[in-house]
């Protein structure tokens, strides 16, 4: 899965046009860099087996700004909570 | 003892202090200003003193305690002066973040909510602090601002990002102060300076009124030299605000009141594996003197840690590069040369990256969760090394060649991953060729179990295996 300098250099230069983001030759190398230490995470990441139903770890909590809307619910202490997860 | 003496004294002194009337709250007010004016152009902690303020909130106190004013007596804070990371809203300054981009903009009217918090305990702001550009970085060697000098050595690195929030704590111009962690910016350079640092669980602190850095990691916290001023600290901290998304209601839960309790039913272990594979041979050498102290015997693994530590950096790089893409697009050579092109590669990573860290950090926090069935603390060094040189690029970690300022956050981004409650706790000589230097060890507890952490904390630093002593700066 890892990916070669050229495969770098490719999606680097492309992904900056799409995103309208100049890289100057003075920080090009650099970025190439980092993107190559960004893909070698990325690749220790994948290599983990996790399934379709392992969720990511971001939430939303839908938002209503009525004022009979309870946003969230206001947990218990650190007790209630031990107690809750037994 | 006079203002100054008290100075190197504990934030609960000086609150006793003022509180008995044996000094006033001006009084400590100049003491602090006097030391920073000081020190200042030896340690760089500060890039603003906010003096007229400090003096009036000051004055306020003392004519209050004049009065008889029982509630401002009460205080947990009383006069204690304080300084904050300058990615804190402070009413009146630029939000600066660490960066030149920031300078010039409009001046934060109102300060952020954990701001007016210490200063509705009785705390006393005397100014913010220098920090890496936009929280992006381990050293606090801003450009901008010049480097922060660690206080116990000053051609060493302060540590980051919150590098003058540790360095202003431990050069005595403060007792307590604020800093972020989304990574390790405030365990790493409390791990350096040799203080206390506590970064809380994720979504226990309101963040809203901070510079954002990594929305998803980006936690709030403090340094002190006690586990009691910490708690303290704390304490007056706490307490949900619907204004931050990720800020989740819970109700307050102080934790002065149990630091009696002790090590008192406290399962504790010794974190093995990676934590111990990417510690130097020091780093190792303090958990073993702490793990001594606590009698703790046990040896426990969590699986997968590189690749938690993988995830919280594609996470922290994707999330912090979309942040600033505007300003990446039109004034790239503003930002800092440090973090500049991590941040421009940032931009550019793929959907599926992120969104494969963002599943494998939950795979790892419910591992932790299992692990915390048997286990109620665990403890693991804070940094790799002791505090490198200003400048240092490269680090050689038991053979390893490893950059030195990615690096320092090794052993913190895989606890911060999955927002689990740490506070640093100091170690010192434990390199016999640095005697003079500390390394900390991170005292780490389930979510929202803060309270075990600063027990932990305190039964050290009374049973006299930790202490954050005020440098001496000669």
């Amino acid at each position: 899965m890892s990916m070669t300098l050229t495969e770098i250099e490719n999606y680097v230069d492309a992904a900056a046009v799409v995103l309208k983001l100049p890289l100057s030759a003075d920080h090009r190398p650099g970025v190439l860099n980092y993107f190559a230490l960004a893909s070698s995470m990325a690749d220790l990441v994948a290599a983990q087996a996790l399934s379709v139903c392992d969720d990511p770890a971001e939430s939303f909590e839908p938002i209503s700004l009525s004022r009979d809307a309870v946003s969230k619910r206001v947990f218990g202490t650190r007790d209630e909570h031990a107690t809750n997860t037994r | 003892m006079n203002a100054t003496e008290l100075l190197n004294r504990s934030a609960a002194d000086m609150a006793g202090a003022v509180r008995e009337g044996r000094v006033s709250a001006t009084a400590l007010a100049h003491a602090s200003l006097d030391r920073i004016a000081a020190t200042q152009a030896r340690v760089n902690a500060f890039t603003d003193v906010t003096a007229l303020r400090a003096l009036q909130t000051a004055a306020d106190l003392d004519a209050r305690l004049a009065m008889g004013d029982t509630t401002a007596k009460a205080l947990p804070l009383l006069g204690v002066p304080f300084a904050v990371k300058n990615l804190f809203d402070v009413a009146g300054l630029t939000t600066l973040a660490g960066s030149k981009i920031e300078r010039g903009k409009p001046v934060a009217a109102h300060d952020a909510p954990l701001v007016s918090r210490l200063q509705a305990a009785g705390g006393v702001l005397v100014g913010a602090l220098n920090m890496d550009e936009y929280a992006y970085g381990f050293t606090t060697e801003n450009s901008h601002e010049g480097p922060t000098h660690n206080p116990h050595d000053l051609a060493r690195i302060a540590g980051g990002s919150s590098g003058g929030s540790a360095a202003a704590v431990a050069a005595g111009q403060v007792p307590i102060s604020l800093g972020s962690d989304t990574n390790g910016s405030i365990r790493v350079p409390a791990s350096l300076c040799g203080t206390f640092g506590l970064k809380p669980t994720y979504g226990r602190l309101p963040r809203n009124g901070t510079y954002p850095f990594v929305a998803s990691l980006d936690h709030l916290g403090g340094f002190a030299r006690s586990a009691l001023d910490l708690a303290l600290m704390y304490d007056a901290l706490q307490g949900f605000d619907s204004r931050d998304a990720g800020c989740v209601a819970r109700r307050s839960e102080p934790t002065v009141a149990e630091l009696p309790h002790g090590l008192q039913g406290l399962r504790i272990a010794v974190l093995g594996g990676y934590f111990h594979d990417q510690a130097g041979p020091e780093a190792r050498e303090a958990v073993a003197r702490v793990a001594q102290a606590l009698n703790a015997q046990q040896e426990v693994e969590l699986p997968e840690v590189a690749r938690a530590r993988a995830a919280a950096f594609i996470i922290s790089n994707a999330e912090g590069g979309a942040l600033h893409l505007p300003d990446l697009r039109t004034r790239a050579a503003d930002f800092e040369p440090l973090s500049r092109d991590r941040f421009l590669a940032g931009a550019l990573l793929p959907a599926a990256w992120v969104h494969n860290a963002q599943r494998m950090r939950r795979w790892f926090a419910l591992r932790a969760a299992e692990l915390f069935q048997n286990v109620d603390v665990l403890i693991a060094p804070a940094t790799p090394c002791a505090a490198p040189a200003i400048g240092t690029e490269w680090l050689y970690i038991n053979g390893q060649k490893l950059p030195a300022r990615a690096s320092m956050g090794l052993l913190t981004q895989p606890i911060s991953c999955i927002g689990l409650p740490v506070c640093a706790v100091p170690v010192w000589a434990c390199d016999a060729a640095l005697p003079h230097l500390a390394l900390g060890v991170q005292i780490i507890a389930a979510p929202w179990r803060e309270d075990r952490v600063l027990r932990v904390a305190h039964y050290l630093q009374t049973a006299g295996a930790i202490s954050a002593p005020v440098a001496s700066l000669n």
